[in-house]
This record gives C-alpha cells, sequence and structure tokens, in this order.
C-alpha cells in the first residue's frame, strides 16, 4: 500500500473562463428564421464577488436591429461591458448582428434565473430560455483537483506538499503595457475534490482572463510536481506603483498515515482529509507614463499592432454603399482600441456600419484584432477615394510610438440601374411594372385637408336640420296650448262657417245662412269663454257665460245678435238677403273680437 | 333651459363650430418661400410616370413617394397600385424585413381624400334634409330617425377625417428616399445604436430640429435623421420632371 497516493493520476481543471469553463446557453430563432437571438453564460457557476459573462448576439436579416438589455436582477450587479457590431450586405441582403457582453457579478449565494431575453422586429419574435447562474462558494472557481504525482511521497525531507505562487513576467512596464500575471498551484499529494480560488485584488488594472487553468507537470529543486497555472493578462490604468493582491486557494487534500506496525499483515494505511487554504504574496508593480510628444492620431493603443485596411470591391453602383473595413490586429489589450477614422473623398454620405472586437486567449499572452466598418454612399457615377487610414500605438518593447498608414483605395461609381444593380434586380418570375400613361389626369389635391366646399356643405347640413328640428318643436308645444287651439277654432269659424253663410245668403237661403251664423255664433262664444254652450237655451247660455267671465256688455252684444238672427231665420227669405249679410257681417265681426281678445 | 333647447343649442354650437374648428385645426396654411402650396392640384399620371420612371431606374425610395403620392389622386387605378406594390416589394426585399404585410385595397371602395371628405359632407347633407322635412311635415318618427342617422354618420365620418387630416399636418407621412437613412440621436442627446431604414420604408415626420427631423414609426419616436434623405409624401409634386422645370 505504500504509495497508494501515487497510483492517481494527476488532472484538475478549474473553472476560471475559457473554452473549457461549464456554461449554459441558448439560442433561438424565430419561425421565419429572419431573427435569432443567442444568450452565452460562462461560467454558471460562480462565487459570490467573481464575475460571470453573459453574452448575447442578436442576428437580424434586414435593416433592423432590435436592442436586448438583462432586467435587473436581484442581488446582481449587472455592467453592460460593450457592444459590437456587424453589418453585410451580400446579393444585395442585409443582415446585421450585436454582440453585447455583460458583467454579472452576484453578491450573495443562491440560485440566480436570468430570465427569457425577448427581441422582435415586425412580427417576428425570438427569445431565449431563462439561464441559470448558481452563486456558491463551494462551487465556484471549482475544477477537479490536481492528482499528486507518482513518487511524491520520496521527496526529499523539508520539501513542501502543496505550494501557491503569483508571478508576473516583468515588474516594471508602462501604462497599458500587457502584463501576464500566473497563479499556479504546485502539488505531489492528493487533492480532493475541487479547488476554490479567490481571485487577488488587482485594482488599477484592466483585466483580461487567458483562457481555462492549464495543467502540467514541472520539477522544482528534483521534486516533480502536478501544476496548475491560471494566466491573466492585466493592463494598468494608472502610473506609478501598484499592488496585485494575494490571491487565495482553498481546497482538501487526502492525507495518509501509515500504521505503527508496518509488518502487520492487517495494517492499512488510513487517508484522513484536511483541508488546506493557501495565500499567496502580493507582487508590486510599477508602471511609467508613456514617453512625451506622440505623433498625431495617437489613442492610447499601447502593445504590437498592425493595420490592415479591405474596401468591398473597384466598383460600386450609385446608391449602393461601398463598404471599407479597417483591422486592426496585434497584441495588447485590443478591446481598448479606438476606431481609426476612415474617410473618403467623392462620396455623398457615410455611416459606420458596424465595429467587432475578436479576442484569443489560447496562448500566452492576449492578442486579437478590431474592425470597423465603414459604409460610403455615392449618389453620382465617379470615383469615390478611400483616404489613407493611419494608427498610431506605444511600442514597449521598442520603447517608442509607431504609426502606420493604409493606401488609399479608389473606387469606381458606375451609374445606378435597376436591370444591372443587385438591389433592385428584379427576381424571374417577378411581376413587371406597368407602362407609363401618355395622357394627364386625373388631378387632385395631395393634402388631406377638408376642401371648402365639403367644409361649407357640412356646417350647412347642420344648421339646417337644426333649424327644422327647432321649428318642429316649437310648433308642436304651440299645438299644445288650448288658448292656441281655441283661435284657430275661431278661425275656423270665420273661415268656414261664416264663408258658407256669405254663400246661403248669396244663393237667396237667407233663414239658413241665419241658422248657419247663429250656430257658429254659440261656438264662437264657447270658444271665447272656454265654455261648453252648444245646444243650451238662451237664458241658460248666458249664465254660463257669465260664470266664465262675460261682461254683461258682452252678453248684451251676443243677445242682440241672436235675436237679429232669428228674426232672419224666421222670415221670408225674399225680403231679408240685405238684412242676413249684415248679420253674417256683424257676427263675424264679434267673432273676429272673440279672437282679438283671446289673442291678447 | 328645457332639454331640447339645450339640444338645439349644442347642435347650433356645433354647426358653427365644425367649419371653424375645421379651418384652425386642420391647420393654416402659411406659404412658405420656395414651397409649393400644399393644397395645389397635382397630376397622377405626372407622378405615376415619375414613379415608374424611378422604378425603373432602381430608385425605389423615389418611386414609393411618387406612386404614393399618385394614388392619393387615384387610388383605385389598376396601374398605380401595380407599380406602388412592385416598389414597396422592392423596397422590403433589399431591406429584407418581412415585418409587413400589405394588402392591397380593393378598388372598388378606395377613395381619394378629396372624395372622401366630399361624400361625408353629402351624407350629412342628405341626412339633414330628410331629418329637417320629416321633423316639419311630421312625416312618421322612423323617417326623421333615419335622417338623423345618415346626418350623424356623414358628420362623424366627416370628423374621422379631420382626425386624419390634423395627424397629417402635424407628422406628415413621407418615405425615405436614399438608400440607407441612419437615425440617431439628436446632438444633446445620449448616444446609442443608430436605426438604419431603408430606401423606400415609410414613416411619418415629427419636430424639426436645423437639418434634422424627428422619425416616428407606428406612432413613437424612434430618432432623428437627415431632411434631405427623405421626401414628404404630400410635396412629391414638388419633385416631378414638370414641375421641376
Amino acid at each position: 500500500m505504500i504509495g497508494r497516493t501515487a497510483v492517481i493520476a494527476f488532472a484538475f481543471a478549474v473553472s476560471v473562463g475559457g473554452v473549457a469553463t461549464p456554461r449554459a446557453s441558448w439560442c433561438g430563432v424565430s419561425p421565419s428564421g429572419s431573427l435569432s437571438i443567442e444568450a452565452t453564460l460562462q461560467p454558471d457557476h460562480v462565487a459570490p464577488g467573481e464575475q460571470a459573462t453573459l453574452t448575447v448576439q442578436i442576428r437580424s436579416a434586414g435593416l433592423n436591429l432590435p436592442d436586448v438589455g438583462v432586467p435587473p436582477l436581484q442581488n446582481v450587479t449587472v455592467q453592460r461591458a460593450g457592444t459590437a457590431q456587424n453589418f453585410s450586405m451580400v446579393q444585395g441582403r442585409v443582415e446585421r448582428t450585436s454582440t453585447t457582453v455583460y458583467r454579472l457579478i452576484p453578491r450573495t449565494e443562491g440560485i440566480v434565473t436570468i430570465p427569457p431575453l425577448r427581441v422582435s422586429v415586425g412580427r417576428d419574435h425570438a427569445e431565449t430560455a431563462p439561464l441559470t447562474l448558481t452563486v456558491s462558494r463551494a462551487s465556484a472557481s471549482r475544477g477537479t483537483a490536481p492528482r499528486p504525482l507518482r513518487g511524491g511521497a520520496n521527496a526529499p525531507a523539508g520539501t513542501p506538499e502543496v505550494f501557491v505562487k503569483a508571478t508576473v513576467d516583468r515588474s516594471r512596464v508602462y501604462w497599458n503595457q500587457q502584463i501576464v500575471l500566473s497563479l499556479r498551484l504546485y502539488s505531489r499529494v492528493d487533492i480532493i475534490g475541487d479547488v476554490d480560488w479567490k481571485a487577488p485584488s488587482m485594482t488599477g488594472f484592466w483585466t483580461e482572463g487567458l483562457g481555462p487553468p492549464r495543467q502540467r507537470r514541472v520539477t522544482l529543486n528534483g521534486v516533480e510536481y502536478g501544476m496548475m497555472e491560471i494566466p491573466t493578462a492585466l493592463f494598468p490604468t494608472r502610473t506609478g506603483t501598484l499592488t496585485i493582491g494575494p490571491a487565495q486557494m482553498r481546497f482538501r487534500v487526502a492525507r495518509v498515515i501509515q500504521p505503527p506496525d508496518p509488518w502487520s499483515m492487517l495494517a492499512i494505511p488510513e487517508v484522513v482529509p484536511q483541508d488546506m487554504a493557501l495565500t499567496s504574496d502580493p507582487i508590486t508593480i510599477t508602471v511609467d507614463p508613456l514617453p512625451a510628444r506622440p505623433p498625431p492620431g495617437f489613442q492610447g493603443a499601447v502593445g504590437d499592432f498592425t493595420l490592415a485596411l479591405h474596401v468591398d470591391g473597384p466598383t460600386a453602383r450609385a446608391g449602393e454603399p461601398i463598404l471599407a473595413r479597417a483591422t486592426i490586429r496585434g497584441t495588447g489589450n485590443v478591446s481598448t482600441i479606438r476606431d481609426p477614422e476612415i474617410r473618403a473623398a467623392g462620396a455623398a454620405r457615410q455611416y459606420v456600419a458596424g465595429s467587432a472586437t475578436r479576442i484569443d486567449r489560447s496562448g500566452d499572452r492576449l492578442i486579437g484584432e478590431r474592425e470597423t466598418d465603414v459604409a460610403f454612399v455615392a449618389d453620382d457615377p465617379g470615383v469615390v477615394v478611400i483616404l489613407p487610414v493611419r494608427f498610431a500605438w506605444f511600442d514597449p518593447e521598442g520603447r517608442r510610438y509607431r504609426s502606420q498608414s493604409s493606401d488609399s483605395a479608389k473606387v469606381q461609381v458606375l451609374p445606378g440601374n435597376l436591370t444591372e444593380s443587385k438591389a433592385g434586380r428584379p427576381s424571374p418570375g417577378a411581376p413587371m411594372p406597368a407602362a407609363p400613361r401618355r395622357a394627364q389626369g386625373p388631378s387632385g389635391r395631395l393634402t388631406l385637408d377638408p376642401p371648402i366646399g365639403s367644409t361649407a356643405l357640412v356646417g350647412f347640413s347642420v344648421l339646417a336640420y337644426a333649424a327644422a328640428v327647432a321649428t318642429a318643436r316649437a310648433r308642436r308645444r304651440l299645438h299644445r296650448d288650448p288658448r292656441f287651439v281655441r283661435m284657430q277654432s275661431l278661425d275656423t269659424l270665420i273661415a268656414r262657417d261664416l264663408a258658407r253663410a256669405n254663400s246661403l245668403v248669396a244663393q237667396k237661403k237667407p233663414a239658413r245662412a241665419a241658422v248657419l251664423a247663429e250656430n257658429a255664433l254659440h261656438a264662437g262664444a264657447g270658444y271665447r269663454f272656454d265654455v261648453d254652450v252648444a245646444g243650451l237655451p238662451r237664458v241658460e247660455m248666458f249664465g254660463k257665460l257669465r260664470a266664465h267671465g262675460a261682461q254683461e256688455r258682452q252678453i248684451a252684444a251676443l243677445e242682440s245678435l241672436l235675436e237679429a238672427l232669428e228674426g232672419i231665420a224666421y222670415a221670408p227669405p225674399e225680403t231679408r238677403s240685405a238684412d242676413a249679410r249684415q248679420a253674417i257681417r256683424a257676427v263675424s265681426a264679434e267673432i273676429g273680437r272673440y279672437r282679438r281678445d283671446l289673442a291678447r | 333651459m328645457t332639454g331640447s333647447g339645450r339640444l338645439l343649442l349644442a347642435i347650433a354650437v356645433l354647426a358653427v363650430a365644425v367649419p371653424v374648428v375645421a379651418a384652425g385645426w386642420a391647420g393654416a396654411k402659411v406659404p412658405v418661400a420656395g414651397q409649393v402650396p400644399t393644397d395645389a392640384r397635382a397630376d397622377a399620371a405626372a407622378l405615376y410616370n415619375a414613379g415608374t420612371d424611378a422604378l425603373s431606374r432602381g430608385d425605389t425610395g423615389r418611386a414609393v413617394a411618387f406612386l404614393l403620392a399618385a394614388q392619393r389622386i387615384d387610388p383605385r387605378a389598376r396601374d398605380i397600385r401595380a407599380n406602388l406594390a412592385i416598389a414597396q416589394a422592392r423596397a422590403e426585399d433589399v431591406q429584407g424585413t418581412t415585418e409587413r404585410e400589405r394588402v392591397t385595397p380593393s378598388p372598388g371602395i378606395v377613395l381619394s381624400p378629396e372624395e372622401a371628405w366630399w361624400i361625408a359632407a353629402l351624407i350629412a347633407l342628405a341626412g339633414a334634409l330628410v331629418g329637417g322635412l320629416a321633423a316639419l311635415r311630421r312625416a312618421g318618427r322612423g323617417l326623421f330617425v333615419f335622417g338623423t342617422a345618415a346626418l350623424a354618420v356623414g358628420v362623424l365620418l366627416w370628423g374621422s377625417l379631420l382626425l386624419r387630416a390634423r395627424e397629417e399636418r402635424r407628422h406628415p407621412e413621407a418615405v425615405v428616399v436614399v438608400p440607407v437613412l441612419e437615425v440617431g440621436p439628436a446632438p444633446d442627446e445620449q448616444p446609442r445604436s443608430p436605426y438604419l431604414l431603408g430606401g423606400g420604408e415609410e414613416v411619418r415626420l415629427g419636430r424639426t430640429r436645423g437639418d434634422l427631423v424627428e422619425i416616428r414609426v407606428s406612432g413613437n419616436a424612434i430618432g432623428w435623421a437627415r431632411r434631405s434623405g427623405l421626401w414628404r409624401v404630400a410635396d412629391a409634386a414638388r419633385y416631378t420632371p414638370t414641375e421641376s422645370r
């Protein structure tokens, strides 16, 4: 059983970024396939205070590129690290892509659920599934623990079994110059489970992880160790003396305790787990400022870079975008490089079509490239000259500024033509436009304002309707008035009955005319004083009239008329026509007087 | 005042107010130097020919603008509708968007704005005559109700047209006439990713600020763009060859 621990292989993988890091991702595509969103969470297990990266990539066919934000998460600090956009136009088809990186820093242990991220363009929708971030001290920064090497138990006395060391590749650098920090865990004993590590404080540095932890075998002072290395690229953002704090690693080792009697057949070594926590030493870095008098166009890039300019092609159509892409590639902090200015002569318009950053973390140093796309549009045929693009940076190895200018590029702009251009070319089988018209007309107005005539017509209609309704209502109200009804009845007596009586007189029928006039006078008196006296004897009639306000003078006049009519009624018709005509006139005057009294 | 009195007063006030509000609400026509009055009559054939010419040149944005203007005057013309549909389809094809589903309106019921105004006014007039005469002649109640309903329909239709005219005055319909129009924040606003509108895209315009104009889509302002990249549909006649000369 001697050397039992040595038979276990040495392998571990610690999850600190990189392709081997545990991650969660989801890609949602719209039903039409023209819109998609992909969210990737890496790693999906972190400790409180550690950082997980959420990368959201949206792809949209067309010019509309929706934006999406991460909603506030409880006990998690969400920082938007940056967005890169890309624009492509191939065969007249436009596709845009945006990649947004968020930093999620949980504050407490627990399960953090990132809700579905949803984007929509018109009726196209795409969304991700919920992503889960596990925050726990035990699960964070974990990896398979390194296993001890064969022969580890035979190491000389005084040699440490496990130790941690933090090193940097240089201790004196320029501002924004890359430093590689290596945290190394050396072990020649069996480590049970995962290794938790707490990153050192790196105030004053921009940090970029250099992929997953790496492992290899090393020999130190004749002793072979299994080594786990976590490399990180640092870029100082301040000058002066900066300190990288101590890093802490916590893990559990298996101690093998030999039995007291090694010759006993029953003696089996006992394995006892032991928790260990190791801390690296802090490191001091001296940061020098950049030399004075930087060249024109220098915007803070430090490292080793090259510049390349690429233009779509030597020709383009008027109205179509000409895409110019400047690519800066090299070693350094590519994420913070500012885009170079791309200008052109002869273009009517220009717009930034997108930018993208690609970083390679697989090497010993951080390298990458930054692409900037600018589209130029010329409205008229001619030549568009993409002017030389200039990029300046500081080379810390050569300790001097460098700059590079690209060549200019000429693009011949041809006339825009639907039949030849890609964008406007009708597809086979597409409907052909109708032919132009030869005759003029019809003519009309393009404004949506109302014609004056229609406004007047509507106003007149409403007014006329209102007037008609008002008149009808007034008329109905009048007809409901009893006084008015009595006046109308008196009018009818004069217009109808007395006219008929006059007609009878003309026909030499004075007696019948007198009777008709007498009846009309009866009725008229009744209408005047609002009492029904039809058919009543004269005395009774007068009594009723007095009771309803008739004055003696009026009764006397009425009696006189009635007597005169009665006399005519009983007389021979040949002799009384003139009297009848006179009596009917008197009755008409009396009834007219009644009407005037009522109208008063 | 009785209930009927109040009703009559309301109708009278409405009758007086409608023309006044119509004149003021739709916007006073202030002449601008160098601008063709928008209520000037335009020729649909000239607009159609200009749009068809732009379509044959591959200038989708201008084609859509011209043909939209022609359709305002002659909405039932088959050739205008056909070429407009082709121009809009090409614009969407270039943009790669499928967000809009265009429905070609039936030519039997489509009216130009001017026709719609007159039809609304005639419906109102017919309703007023029938309803008014029915009230005066003491005709059947059904006839009075029918006339009143017709008047109400005419006035409501007229009011809806008035709202549309007001919206056009405040946020005129416009078309992107450059291949790509960048819609971004105003200079004093927080920077954000720009929207890109393609040629032939139909938008509405809002406030102006120097060379910039506010772009509105579906009732919402999405940013600011250069005015030179847009044509108002109501101004399309200015750009026809006959007007240019």
